[in-house]
């Protein structure tokens, strides 16, 4: 599935987001994600997160190959689920530059609304970067209110 | 050693977001935030059903849920894996989570926004400490365990108060000196209509002893009517709770006739705990700080084990007051030297005014207006509850149980206002009138 141009807009804004996968026995593994890269086509994101501190995301990934990332902007709540197959690729040097510019924008952004830095510390590490690939098959939105739920295609102009 | 979900209290007070994951049943995943989840026991814990339509679907397809909690004051993160078992729409753990439901989604501004449908019970199968980069002792202040050798010397020292201006002292000396708390307010629940009025406070710029408000609505109207203490331990990104008149000055209380409830614009932390005897909620004591998570598990315990020991000794005391005797009283002395005192009583609300000045209204201006006319007519000073009780019950039914606190907040507000007539308690159940000068009665409104 496509990301429209106002999903595309949302992607520039400091964002913060969880993480889920399930292995076979359909016990889920959840974490969060301290960065992405949005690929050319627009159908594709990588999604990077901290083998050190999630590891039952690998391999439930590797298992099933089933993936989903929460995005939410703090500010205003604005949130979009993405959800789609996935597989694990390699981590590159590149994947750094993004992590570290993910988590210095959500900081900013989770101290500018009164969350102590220390405790955002704890959540937002690259230690033992992993990525994973997910091709996006569906989006919802999932900000709070009458349209939580829906796909973003029911509810796009 | 594997955290147990008792160590975990401080994920537990809704300050930061937890996390859950769910699987559909051809295993794709879903993950979203979730705005409560409470503790029950110690295998067991409760998720306030607010979620998504598809976690929701999801928990019935797939019972396998992993939760991400979040302690509030140290960031650590748990991993939780969890089993559903069943869903409640009534009942204690259901009222309990829509109560703290209430007061959380009020500090995010959205408490007509999230109303609660069913509640969902799962059990614990796993719980796992997510490693984290720093681990920084001072971001994690140890706070002591309540002492309870002082906590029982502060039972003990309610307990041998007779008065309730004594209990409700020792109750708010109680609180500071054991958590350290500089901010809390007693107050009184009036049977009839509900209405807690402020008897005793400590720690603000202004006392509010007299000050009004509904049980109708906020933590202290949320304790008082189900009979639970209630907390928010995050208020920083929050308006304060609605009961604060925004009045400032002597003068908007002579115009209104009301008294500005105690205010800390700075608190980030609030409880407020029911005073309790038989069942029976007869006030409410309300603590307040400006540290975040200031009030842990233990600590909203050892204050409902105070504010039950106050209950107690006030409701003896109002017994043992009501049981005094009438004795001879001395004549009133020869003429009071001294300015005169002007003592206006509007009868359409029972407001009390002297030299000018708003002193009380309802059913402590009643009983002043009383105790008034006896010293006018009768030329007397000492008056007992008891005859107050005879006099008065009739017309004012409220003052069966709660003569005793009527008395002491009429007596605070004329200490506080600094005014020319004084209540003083002589003993057990009786009080001498004092005046700096002849008084003047005028009832308006006849």
């Amino acid at each position: 599935m496509r990301l429209d141009d106002r999903l595309m807009d949302f992607f520039q804004r400091p964002l913060m987001c969880i993480i889920a996968s399930a292995d076979r026995t359909g016990q889920p593994a959840a974490g969060r994600g301290v960065g992405f890269e949005l690929l050319d086509d627009r159908e594709t994101i990588d999604v990077i997160f901290s083998g050190w501190q999630w590891p039952r995301m690998e391999q439930s990934i590797r298992e099933t190959g089933k993936f989903t990332a929460t995005f939410v902007s703090p500010s205003d709540y604005v949130t979009f689920q993405l959800k789609g197959s996935a597989t694990m690729r390699g981590t590159e040097a590149s994947d750094i530059p993004h992590a570290d510019h993910f988590i210095a924008a959500a900081t900013a952004a989770l101290c500018s609304l009164g969350v102590p830095p220390h405790m955002i510390a704890s959540w937002l590490t690259v230690r033992d970067a992993r990525v994973v690939r997910l091709s996006v098959r569906e989006v919802y939105v999932q900000t709070p209110g009458p349209l939580a739920g829906m796909l973003t295609d029911v509810v796009s102009p | 050693m594997r955290p147990r979900l008792a160590d975990l209290s401080a994920c537990f007070e809704g300050v930061i977001p937890s996390i859950i994951a769910t699987a559909a049943a051809d295993g794709m995943p879903n993950v979203s935030y979730l705005s409560h989840v409470i503790r029950i026991g110690d295998e067991h814990v409760a998720l306030s059903n607010q979620f998504f339509a598809k976690t929701a679907a999801n928990v019935r397809a797939n019972p396998k849920v992993t939760l991400i909690l979040v302690d509030g004051l140290t960031g650590d993160q748990y991993l939780l894996d969890v089993s559903f078992v069943r869903s409640v729409d009534a009942g204690y753990v259901f009222e309990k989570i829509a109560r703290q439901l209430k007061a959380t989604s009020a500090q995010l501004g959205m408490a007509d926004v999230m109303r609660l449908k069913s509640a969902d019970i799962f059990r614990v199968a796993a719980i796992e400490k997510v490693p984290a980069p720093i681990n920084d002792p001072a971001s994690s202040p140890d706070r002591q365990a309540v002492d309870l050798v002082v906590l029982s010397d502060t039972v003990s020292a309610i307990d041998r108060q007779v008065d309730p201006g004594g209990i409700i002292d020792s109750l708010l000396e109680g609180v500071r000196r054991i958590f350290g708390y500089e901010h809390a307010l007693v107050l009184i629940r009036e049977d009839v209509s509900g209405t807690l009025t402020t008897m005793g406070s400590i720690g603000y710029a202004r006392s509010g002893l007299g000050s009004e408000i509904s049980d109708s609505e906020g933590l202290i109207g949320t304790a008082a009517r189900s009979g639970e203490a209630i907390k928010v331990n995050d208020m920083s990104r929050l308006r304060r709770f609605g009961e604060a008149i925004a009045l400032n000055s002597d003068a908007a209380e002579n115009s209104t006739r009301a008294i500005a409830f105690p205010d800390l614009p700075t608190a980030n932390s609030q409880i407020a705990v029911p005073m309790v005897f038989r069942g029976a909620v007869l006030g409410v004591l309300f603590v307040e700080s400006e540290a975040r998570l200031a009030f842990r598990e233990e600590d909203e315990a050892a204050l409902l084990i105070l504010a039950t020991q106050a209950a107690s000794a006030l409701r003896a005391s109002e017994r043992e007051a009501a049981q005094t005797v009438p004795v001879p009283v001395p004549p009133l002395p020869a003429t009071i030297a001294g300015r005169g005192v002007h003592v206006i009583h509007h009868r359409y609300d029972d407001s009390i005014f002297i030299d000018g000045t708003y002193i009380v209204k309802g059913i402590a201006g009643a009983l002043l207006r009383l105790i008034l006319e006896w010293h006018l007519n009768e030329g007397r000073n000492v008056f007992t509850n008891r005859e107050m009780r005879l006099a008065a019950g009739p017309r004012l039914p409220e003052i069966k149980d709660n003569l005793e606190t009527r008395l002491l907040l009429l007596r605070r507000r004329l200490e506080e206002k600094g005014a020319a007539l004084r209540i003083v308690r002589v003993e057990r159940g009786r009080l001498r009138l004092e005046a700096e000068g002849p008084i003047t009665l005028k009832v308006a409104g006849e």
